[in-house]
């Protein structure tokens, strides 16, 4: 049974990076329609950011975090201005803002890709909590709950936010209709940099804890999360974090369990499997609702 | 560009015969010129730290081979490079560039086995020369257009598992392997065998992804067997992350690897956690006291400003094995020409290894080393604790 309770925790905690990462995702679809394939990236440069945090600055795990955190949330707002604004402001469609994501996303994984000289960079241990904390039957990594408990506040908060606040309410409002949204008084122009703000951020969090739990800070961090964050979003439903944040968990636990108990060749699979079952049969996710718009 | 141009062959030769070099014993009289190599690079994707090793290696060499003039005054060797960023489709539509390009003589290739063997019938249809450079899987040279520089490392492997099976004499091994990478998985199986000749039971047999990034899982699964030792065959970087997460989780048994931990990045970046894991090496620069190994060392740090490792050794390699093929040639040799030259080599003199014998076109090396990262970043012979 220890392993298997080892095992548990340990997809939690992976999962808990899948659902951090799809929060974000999953926000600027819901609110701005955007399908983002850039989104990994602002992972990446937020881990990139962290550890250059560390190791040139010298700064602590925390503030590392936060100029990660703000990293990815400072470059999806330029992304969104940059790439998005215009084809917004023309009512360019959902497939040119994906097509201009693209681009973006292959700009700056080259950017990222320079940034790391094409290396795959790890955090100094003796920057982050490098040890097991016991729990009697179990022992786990301290950035494991670390990780956990991140998810648990994020989500928490992210919930408040959309659901209980006005700025939420706002957000929610754009999501359905920005002109309308506009003409009921709601500042359309900052709901969208808040969300994207909010959505590099999360991003950004996912991709700064994702460094140091795996050992990799490079270009293609962003790349492991992307389609395991879709996925999430997609079983979860795209306008509901609860929902992305359980579907992101059960996704890490599933991809571990079938890695130990089935075999690593079909752990990717069942992967894909939920995701296609899900887009088949219950294409709203666990927690989406039936209105929300579709690719 | 100076490509190559008709001289007198009777002033070549002269010319030939009055500057060649002691290692390249052969009267050449080539043209004079400019003669293009062809290197599909991998600086960029997920082998880069290796890619960009490989490719100093050789930029020194050339260097040093236009220098010294080698070949002969008014000779040179000049790289021509493609990224392939170790994609296979990137790598064959860079040869097939080449192969279209009649100033490119030969071309030289490939860390990785799957990209290698996808280049090996394109450069055997195409008529062009491919030297290996990185690629490990048995089997892959096949005289007379292909052929390989890089040892394969599959006698210094079952040597060092023999000597982990009688050092640490272990009951039990639990092994990680590549499952996309048919070469790990080969050089697994050999390990395997060599310890369940000796009796040592199989833990279990943890297959991995090239891509993977979180191991805590397969660490976790790995521990849970009780092995008295674990043994990493995979690719760099599931190999530092298996590595780090065995060490992270508290595993405190001992761990072994392939030389894919040898390059001083790997320690910089996994520091403490691969210290102590017994790894076996062709070439160290910390432990080579061949003095043409310690000159190639003088150079390349004098280049570089760091310490050469095994995949410079192997780039760097790759230029003295061409340059003595082209010494035995004249006039201005078609690509056939070169590579039967390339075949006919049986042993590559110039050479940092003490010795490095062409059976059937591939490099073999007899004297392997065992070492270990030790605290201070130095390779150093490996010892049971």
């Amino acid at each position: 049974m220890q392993l298997f309770f080892e095992q548990l925790v340990n997809g939690w905690a992976l999962g808990s990076l899948y659902a951090l990462f799809g929060i974000g995702f999953g926000l600027v679809f819901a609110t701005l329609g955007i399908l983002n394939a850039a989104h990994g990236a602002y992972a990446s440069w937020a881990a990139i950011i962290g550890y250059y945090a560390v190791t040139s600055l010298g700064l602590p795990l925390p503030l590392a975090l936060l100029a990660g955190v703000l990293g990815g949330g400072a470059i999806a707002i330029i992304v969104d201005q940059v790439a998005f604004q215009p084809l917004r402001a023309v009512g360019a469609g959902m497939l040119g803002a994906l097509i201009t994501s693209i681009a973006f996303w292959i700009i700056l994984d080259s950017l990222a890709g320079f940034a790391t000289k094409q290396q795959s960079l790890a955090f100094p241990p003796s920057s982050y909590p490098y040890n097991m904390v016991d729990f009697g039957v179990i022992r786990v990594p301290a950035m494991q709950i670390i990780t956990i408990i991140t998810l648990i506040l994020v989500t928490t908060g992210m919930w408040i936010l959309i659901a209980r606040t006005r700025v939420g309410a706002a957000m929610r409002a754009v999501g359905w209709n920005a002109t309308a949204a506009g003409l009921g008084g709601v500042n359309a122009r900052m709901v969208i940099l808040l969300t994207a703000f909010l959505a590099g951020a999360t991003s950004g969090l996912a991709g700064v804890l994702g460094g140091i739990a795996t050992n990799n800070v490079s270009y293609t961090l962003g790349e492991a999360l992307l389609l395991k964050g879709f996925a999430a979003v997609v079983v979860g439903g795209y306008d509901d974090v609860r929902g992305t944040a359980i579907a992101g968990i059960c996704l890490g636990i599933i991809e571990v369990f079938v890695a130990q108990y089935i075999s690593t060749s079909f752990r990717d699979g069942f992967t894909y499997i939920l995701l296609l079952t899900f887009l088949v049969a219950r294409p709203r996710g666990l927690f989406g609702s039936i209105s929300v718009q579709r690719a | 560009m100076n490509h190559v141009t008709i001289r007198s062959l009777a002033a070549a030769g002269l010319l030939a015969g009055a500057i060649a070099a002691p290692t390249l014993a052969a009267a050449q009289s080539l043209d004079k010129g400019v003669y293009e190599v062809g290197f599909i690079t991998e600086k960029t994707g997920p082998l880069a730290a290796a890619g960009i090793s490989y490719w100093h290696g050789a930029e020194l060499a050339l260097e040093e081979i236009n220098s010294a003039s080698l070949l002969g005054d008014g000779i040179a060797l000049e790289l021509v490079e493609k990224e392939s960023g170790s994609d296979a489709a990137r790598a064959v539509q860079a040869l097939t560039q080449f192969a279209a390009d009649r100033d490119i003589k030969v071309a030289t290739c490939c860390i990785l086995s799957p990209v290698a063997g996808a280049l090996k019938p394109v450069a055997k249809s195409m008529g062009i020369p491919l030297i290996i450079y990185g690629a490990t899987r048995p089997g892959l040279p096949e005289l007379p257009y292909v052929s390989s520089v890089v040892a394969l490392p599959g006698p210094a492997e079952v040597k060092m598992t023999q000597t982990l099976a009688d050092t640490l004499k272990p009951k039990k091994v639990t092994y990680f392997v590549n499952a996309d990478n048919d070469a790990f998985q080969a050089r697994f199986k050999a390990a395997q065998k060599v310890m369940e000749d000796n009796g040592i039971e199989t833990g279990e047999v943890i297959s991995i992804l090239a891509n993977d990034t979180d191991f805590t899982g397969p660490a976790t699964q790995a521990m849970a067997t009780n092995p008295d030792l674990i043994m990493v065959w995979t690719t760099q970087t599931p190999a530092v992350g298996i590595v780090s997460a065995l060490r992270q989780r508290g595993y405190e048994g001992d761990i072994s690897s392939s030389d894919v931990i040898s390059p001083v990045a790997v320690f910089e970046k996994a520091g403490q956690a691969i210290e102590g894991v017994p790894f076996p090496i062709l070439f160290s620069p910390s432990l080579s006291k061949d003095p043409r190994a310690q000159a190639f060392i003088d150079a390349y740090n004098k280049k570089y400003g760091q310490q050469p490792d095994t995949y410079s050794a192997q780039g760097y390699t790759v230029m003295y094995y061409l340059a003595q093929a082209l010494g035995t040639l004249s006039g201005n040799p078609s690509r056939e020409e070169i590579a039967e030259a390339l075949a006919a080599v049986k042993e590559i003199k110039d050479n940092i290894y003490g010795g490095l014998p062409m059976i059937d076109g591939q490099a073999t090396v007899e004297n392997s080393l065992i070492v270990n990262w030790s605290g201070d970043g130095t390779l150093v012979p490996w010892e049971a604790k």
